[in-house]
């Protein structure tokens, strides 16, 4: 009795345990009703970050204008390089046709690319190039972005002063780019030293904290941000620091305030870094896989700089009120997204 | 029992059933959910095969040997929130050291590393036992003084290892492939020698016996603090072996704090999942192994699924919760029986 009483209790412990862990899950068939329909993979390792999930959202766009795309599989969490390779190695098995990678490490995600590829994968990595041979690359550029940037800035100083150099997430190789490119530019300045180097993790509350805390006790000349910007105008108030000129994104909220506060001497600069290069990316793959096009190996997107001196008129083009704060205002990429703004702003994958 | 005709001999057998189903019973039964989980899984995708059983071993190889490290600690009675400080220390110094080096001297790495990450939590294990300070408390401590320290060693992700040492752990040179026995090996080889060290040797027993007790330990001969630094030493060593099998997996090392705490957190759950008491003395570390695996494995379950990423942690949890309920009615009834 006894015996038989607690293995049935057992036995309801894990019958529990598994409706838990299958809650709202269904019986997922895949591929296989039309005739040439295809399911993408997106693998991102940063949750919770705005231009990230711009990037899935417009994956999901793309992919649902196209209509030759049935599902859009997302594994999507914090982890490492390791927990990458073991995301991607996950895909391999589902068995779909194209992964969309966000790499979180530029060489060590070499030999589980190889092994996509095998299996007749496309994967084509996006925000920054990977090393893997078979891979596609649809990159924004890291380099040119952060120079361009920095060298507006230090011109913008009159070639001398104290800069606070706020950069991303510490070894992602986005990060490194940036910091090749703000090292070129800083070369050619002798006069301009680094006040303080911080990195942001690419977290706007980060960011927000540690310019909190260096405004408040060091004089700086200058800010150079690597995309957490809008919250660290926020902090000149709270410091009781006289605006400066600042360099960051083409997030929503900093080019309001480049627009709002100009007036009020806020000088600043925006580079385009668009997270619809994930539209771009997905375009590029569906025409690989019906063969509709050819593409080039690497795709690169040249950054654009716009400051709030010169070309006012085009931030306040750029400028979309809908948008929340930390989305980027650059949303369509000609020639190669087909979907619409409010396609992004839904956010809704193919059979949503 | 119902009195009946049941001769002696039956009824001991009926006994020793019941004793083994109470000890292991549980142990049993996360090994059952695991293999309905993969079995599960198999009908989710397409395929399921060599590259599928490699890529879950390989892969849930640190998420394992961490839930052996908080096991024996937990068994002690204390609990190591560095564990997961201590895995990324020993990854980035690994990653570090062992990149361009050839085989012979990864390996050699790989075993200081592991030695040098035994005595150093055995040193906190000392100083939580002499000084009396929580354990909570100075394991805090040490998660942000293990992943401090790895900062310095490695700043930012890199590094690597030899082909060789990913072959030992992930049954291929590149780190990606369908051979999967050196996975499998590397799991059930430290995880039975483990469990049978601690349930049939006398510094084995003697930390089960402090975790359950420690002055009734105290006081039946078993020399307390020595079987603390112990417990707290061997966990350290899987904490340190969890680090080199991260390095040989990723042939690179990543000394970010949040892998730490992930490391930490779950490392909690598989040894809660896993049947280990956290006030200590019961428990088998076969079974936190097991729930290590478990809770790798959701995570490609879920995504095959199509399940919304967020969801996932929400999932986890509720599996936690589930277990701790279920638990508690068995206690409950057992109590009751008795």
């Amino acid at each position: 009795m006894v015996i038989r009483r607690s293995f049935q209790v057992g036995t309801g412990a894990m019958v529990l345990a598994l409706v838990l862990a299958g809650c709202g899950g269904g019986d997922d068939s895949g591929d296989g009703d039309g005739a040439e329909t295809f399911t993408i993979a997106v693998s991102n390792t940063l949750v919770g970050n705005q231009w990230r999930e711009q990037m899935v959202c417009a994956i999901n766009a793309q992919a649902r204008v196209s209509g030759v795309v049935d599902d859009v599989v997302l594994a999507n969490r914090d982890t490492d390089a390791s927990g990458q390779i073991s995301d991607l190695e996950g895909l391999i098995s589902q068995g779909v046709d194209a992964i969309i990678v966000n790499p979180a490490d530029r060489t060590a995600l070499d030999d589980v690319i190889a092994a996509a590829d095998e299996q007749g994968i496309l994967v084509i990595s996006v925000d920054q190039a990977v090393t893997a041979e078979a891979a596609y690359n649809v990159t924004n550029d890291q380099v040119a972005y952060a120079e361009l940037g920095a060298r507006w800035l230090f011109e913008q100083l009159g070639g001398s002063g104290d800069v606070l150099y706020m950069r991303g997430f510490d070894g992602h190789p986005a990060d490194a780019d940036r910091d090749e490119g703000f090292q070129q530019a800083l070369a050619d300045y002798p006069d301009i030293t680094i006040a303080n180097e911080v990195f942001t993790g690419w977290d706007p509350s980060t960011g927000a904290q540690q310019a909190l805390d260096i405004l408040s006790t060091t004089q700086v000349d200058g800010i150079w941000t690597s995309g957490i910007d809008y919250t660290v105008v926020e902090q000149f108030e709270a410091a009781g620091h006289p605006y400066v000129p600042i360099v960051g994104a083409d997030n929503n909220g900093f080019i309001q305030q480049l627009i709002e506060l100009e007036g009020e001497g806020l000088v600043g600069a925006i580079v385009t870094n668009p997270p619809p290069v994930g539209g771009v990316a997905t375009a590029i793959a569906t025409d690989l896989l019906t063969g509709a096009a050819e593409h080039p190996q690497d795709t690169l997107l040249t950054p654009e700089v716009f400051n709030n001196v010169d070309d006012l008129p085009a931030l306040e083009n750029l400028y979309l009120p809908e948008l929340a704060q930390g989305e980027s205002a650059t949303i369509e990429i000609a020639p190669w997204t087909t979907y619409t703004q409010q396609d992004v702003l839904d956010c809704k994958g193919p059979g949503e | 029992m119902s009195s009946e005709t049941s001769a002696p001999v039956r009824r001991g057998r009926a006994a020793s059933v019941r004793r083994w189903v109470r000890r292991r019973g549980w142990t049993a039964g996360v090994w059952l959910l695991l293999l309905a989980l993969i079995g599960w899984y198999t009908t989710l995708i397409p395929e399921f095969g060599e590259f599928e059983i490699t890529s879950i071993a390989k892969n849930s190889l640190p998420s394992v040997y961490l839930a052996l490290a908080q096991g024996v600690v937990v068994i002690s009675g204390g609990v190591d929130l560095g564990a997961g400080g201590l895995m990324v220390l020993s990854n980035s110094t690994a990653a570090a050291l062992m990149e361009g080096q050839p085989p012979e001297v990864t390996v050699l790495i790989a075993l200081a590393v592991v030695a040098g990450a035994a005595l150093l939590n055995g040193f906190v294990g000392w100083v939580i036992a002499v000084s009396r300070i929580p354990d909570i408390v100075v394991t805090l401590a040490t998660l942000f003084i293990f992943t401090g320290v790895a900062l310095m060693v490695l700043p930012s992700p890199g590094g690597g290892t030899s082909g060789q040492l990913r072959y030992a752990f992930t049954g291929s040179t590149t780190g990606i492939g369908t051979n999967f026995g050196p996975s499998l090996i590397a799991i059930a080889v430290p995880t039975l020698l483990f469990a049978a060290w601690l349930t049939r040797t006398r510094t084995g027993l003697s930390i089960y016996a402090i975790g359950s007790d420690d002055h009734a330990a105290y006081l039946s001969g078993v020399r307390v603090v020595r079987a603390k630094v112990t417990a707290y030493a061997t966990g350290g060593g899987f904490a340190g072996l969890a680090g080199v099998a991260l390095t040989a997996i990723a042939n690179s090392g990543d000394p970010r704090f949040d892998n730490a705490v992930n490391g930490t957190l779950n490392s909690l759950a598989a040894v809660v999942l896993g049947g280990i008491l956290l006030g200590g003395g019961v428990g088998s570390v076969v079974g936190a192994a097991g729930a290590g695996i478990i809770f790798f494995t959701l995570s490609p379950i879920l995504t095959a699924m199509g399940i919304d990423p967020n969801t996932a942690q929400v999932v986890r949890g509720g599996v936690i919760v589930a277990v701790m309920v279920v638990a508690g009615l068995l206690q409950l009834r057992r109590w009751r029986t008795q």
